[in-house]
């Protein structure tokens, strides 16, 4: 960074870039999640499987987030990876009415924990029980459970049940995620 | 989430929980499911990318069977069947919009297609003629000439007689008690016989594209040993084939409008493989038992037999491999990972396992708790490679392959020996091996004749030179009758002293020899001995005689010499026998 840029850090007119990796299984919800914290403005209608990933900024007060949206499906996840390296914190969304591939989920939770990129990094990580308006969604509360998060032990990690259509509980874990990550750097 | 299966790590085929290649999405022992591979299907039924399981169910023994649909672990709707469910399948009708597909269920002479879960169409299999003299019976009571007592004689004497069965009707006023036969009769007498046989099982056969998603036909087998081909929008019967016997799996390639290739295996332990426009099997596959399943994995025939093995047949008939199995068979179905290309055969054994193999070679062994009666293995839910087992005591299995599986086979004790593939390192061939061979090509006869003649030289050279020394008594053991008598000699010691022991033995069988002398012959220059001539004593028969004497070797020069020892009759010239003993070399000369 410059010293311009720090002075405009400092001042508050430029705020800080960090890059999120928003993962999760099909059809769980990710786009919908970081379609709805886009600026009303910006926001797409339709949203249609992620082929690949899609890269979208959006602001909190003070932070400008990078997300690399990464699709979920079976063949793209060995893509994950690859990113893992540059994300600085990771957004895991669940679908909490899929209780069949809560297996799915837990396992490629486990996969990207035990990767050498993320293993040893205190990288905070955010996740969203989405889909909460279903009729069979499981709690959030159940959905940790499931997926063992108390095994987390040298990660900040924080669960909040969403409704990605609605757009509840997203802000919640947003500001959450922001509070993290300003700790880390400071 | 299922506990932890009783899994233990005993090979590479077998995997502990830690490192299995299945994720155990749900396990429910009391799902009450009771069913077989052919009634399970995998279907996205409502178009919404959500695949949801078809169960024709067959009840546990007083339950009436039913038709369930599972979306994910729970049960969606659940409707009755009135007659128990032979197979389902899932095909798609036609081309228009929306491409859901329709849901047909074999159950007795009919064949209930529901499309988005309601019932659109019912398909009754044709009625079969029915016996002349049985609907003459009929007719007879309709008008009362004949009481029902002369009618079930004479409905028994049929059955018993004639070619064509009876009808159910008739059938069900037999197994009647006498009291109820007035009733029955009246009230069924009016009727017109119908002879209907059952639909033993279904399949689908793509109608002229081999897409994923085309417009496939249903093909039924029927307990009156006919393939039925039904159209699939007006469900009309498009052709029949007939077998020699009843079908009891059917698998089926190709399309039907241009070229497809038909295998039944039925219940006279045969396999009938036909094609398009034969109307009877072109070949025939004689197996030794039963056949329990068919699965086609590439172009092999995949059969399990009642005998506890797995064979594997090209469509010609060839027999390729056979695989033996720890228990029986109870099923068996295709596992097809098209993400890495693989097909495969799963086996539900009776002892709890499910075997997965590629051709002979094991990949994969999965324990579950209890015999499974039947696997389907596709996309459900959301997720593609999901296995879905029903156990024999209800209970249902979702097991869902990991990701980053991949399917190795077992190695070792199955392919050939390491040592096979060693590279041997064979000389080249020269110019003289080669010279050679051409000549032993050329003129085998010639040399195989000088090769008798020196052969039969030897022979005669040997059977001289035998008798040669049989005459002149030069062997060891006494040819003459009179004085049968064997002679063994041993030299002893490391020199120059050595001890020569003969020992002599009367050979006859009751005379003693007296009068026997022993005289040793050798050159004075190297050999020493107390006495070179002395008389040996009376030889009882039978019994070994050791003749002891000392020789002390004179030269120091390292030379060794033969000693020839002659056994001699008192008043003869010629020896009786004769031995040549080649002494050893003083070892002792140093310490001389």
């Amino acid at each position: 960074m410059g010293l311009l840029d720090k002075l405009s850090c400092l001042l508050g007119l430029k705020k800080k870039e960090v890059h999120v990796l928003c993962l999760g299984l099909d059809n769980s919800g990710k786009t919908t999640i970081i379609n709805k914290l886009k600026p009303a403005n910006a926001q797409s209608q339709d949203i249609v499987p992620t082929i690949g990933f899609n890269i979208e900024k959006f602001r909190s007060s003070s932070l400008s987030f990078t997300v690399f949206d990464m699709s979920g499906q079976g063949r793209y996840r060995n893509l994950w990876e690859h990113y893992y390296k540059e994300g600085q914190a990771i957004i895991f969304v669940i679908d909490s009415s899929d209780r069949l591939r809560m297996v799915v989920a837990k396992e490629e939770l486990e996969t990207l924990l035990n990767h050498p990129d993320i293993k040893h990094r205190r990288i905070p990580i955010l996740f969203f029980a989405n889909k909460m308006d279903l009729r069979d969604a499981v709690t959030s509360v159940k959905v940790s459970q499931l997926l063992c998060l108390e095994n987390i032990k040298d990660k900040p990690w924080h669960i909040c049940a969403s409704d990605a259509i609605k757009g509840e509980g997203l802000q919640e874990g947003v500001d959450w995620l922001q509070d993290q990550i300003q700790a880390v750097k400071t | 989430m299922a506990a932890a299966s009783p899994d233990s790590d005993c090979g590479p085929a077998e995997s502990s929980e830690a490192n299995s290649k299945w994720l155990d999405a749900h396990y429910d022992p009391m799902a009450n499911i009771h069913t077989f591979s052919s009634c399970l299907a995998l279907a996205d039924l409502h178009g919404d990318g959500e695949y949801k399981l078809v169960v024709g169910d067959l009840g546990p023994r007083e339950q009436q069977p039913r038709l369930k649909v599972l979306k994910g672990p729970m049960v969606l709707t659940e409707s009755p069947l009135p007659a128990l469910p032979a197979a389902a399948v899932t095909f798609l009708m036609g081309q228009h919009e929306p491409r859901t597909p329709a849901l047909a269920l074999a159950s007795g002479p009919c064949v209930y297609v529901y499309k988005n879960l309601r019932p659109y169409f019912k398909f009754s299999l044709p009625p079969l003629p029915a016996n002349p003299l049985e609907q003459d019976l009929w007719n007879q009571s309709k008008e009362d000439r004949i009481d029902p007592p002369t009618l079930k004689e004479m409905l028994e004497g049929i059955r018993e007689k004639a070619e064509v069965p009876l009808s159910v009707q008739s059938l069900r006023f037999l197994q009647l008690e006498p009291s109820e036969m007035e009733a029955f009769v009246s009230q069924h007498k009016s009727k017109v016989i119908k002879r209907q046989t059952v639909i033993t099982t279904m399949a689908t056969l793509k109608k002229n594209l081999a897409d994923e998603g085309a417009v496939s036909c249903l093909v039924l087998g029927t307990e009156s040993k006919e393939i039925l081909v039904l159209d699939p929008e007006a469900f009309t019967v498009l052709t029949k084939m007939n077998l020699p016997s009843i079908p009891a799996f059917l698998d089926i390639t190709g399309q039907f409008d241009v070229e497809f290739l038909l295998a039944a295996a039925c219940r006279d332990g045969n396999i009938y493989v036909l094609s398009k426009d034969s109307k009877r099997p072109k070949y025939c596959i004689e197996l030794s038992a039963q056949p329990v399943g068919l699965v086609r994995v590439h172009k092999i025939l995949v059969v399990g037999s009642t005998q506890d093995s797995l064979h594997g047949f090209t469509h010609k008939g060839k027999k390729l491999w056979t695989v033996p199995m720890p228990a029986a068979i109870l099923t068996m179905n295709l596992l097809e990972q098209r993400s890495r290309g693989l097909q495969a055969v799963m086996v539900g054994l009776s002892n709890g396992e499910v075997r997965v193999y590629r051709d002979k070679a094991l990949l994969n062994i999965i324990r579950a708790p209890d015999a499974v009666t039947s696997l389907c293995f596709g996309r459900y839910g959301r997720e593609d490679n999901t296995l879905v087992m029903t156990t024999k005591g209800g209970g249902l299995l979702i097991k869902i392959l990991k990701r980053t599986a991949v399917f190795v086979e077992a190695g070792g004790d199955a392919g050939p020996p390491p040592a096979q593939s060693l590279k041997l390192s064979v000389p080249r061939k020269t110019r003289l091996y080669v010279d050679q061979t051409l000549r032993e090509r050329e003129s085998a006869t010639a040399m195989h004749r000088t090769f008798q003649t020196d052969l039969y030289l030897l022979r005669l050279r040997t059977a001289r030179a035998y008798v040669q020394a049989l005459e002149s008594s030069l062997s060891p053991v006494s040819a003459t009758a009179r004085e049968p008598l064997k002679l063994h000699a041993v030299v002893q010691g490391l020199g120059p002293t050595f001890k020569l022991t003969l020992h002599l033995q009367n050979t006859s069988a009751a005379r003693p020899i007296v009068g026997l002398l022993v005289c040793f012959v050798y050159s004075e220059a190297l050999y020493a001995l107390p006495r070179a001539f002395f008389k040996l004593p009376l030889l009882v028969p039978g019994l070994l005689y050791p003749v002891e004497t000392l020789v002390e070797g004179l030269s120091d020069k390292g030379v060794s010499d033969i000693i020839k020892v002659l056994v001699l009759r008192e008043g003869q010239g010629a020896p009786l026998l004769s031995a040549h003993i080649n002494m050893p070399v003083s070892e002792g000369l140093a310490s001389t």
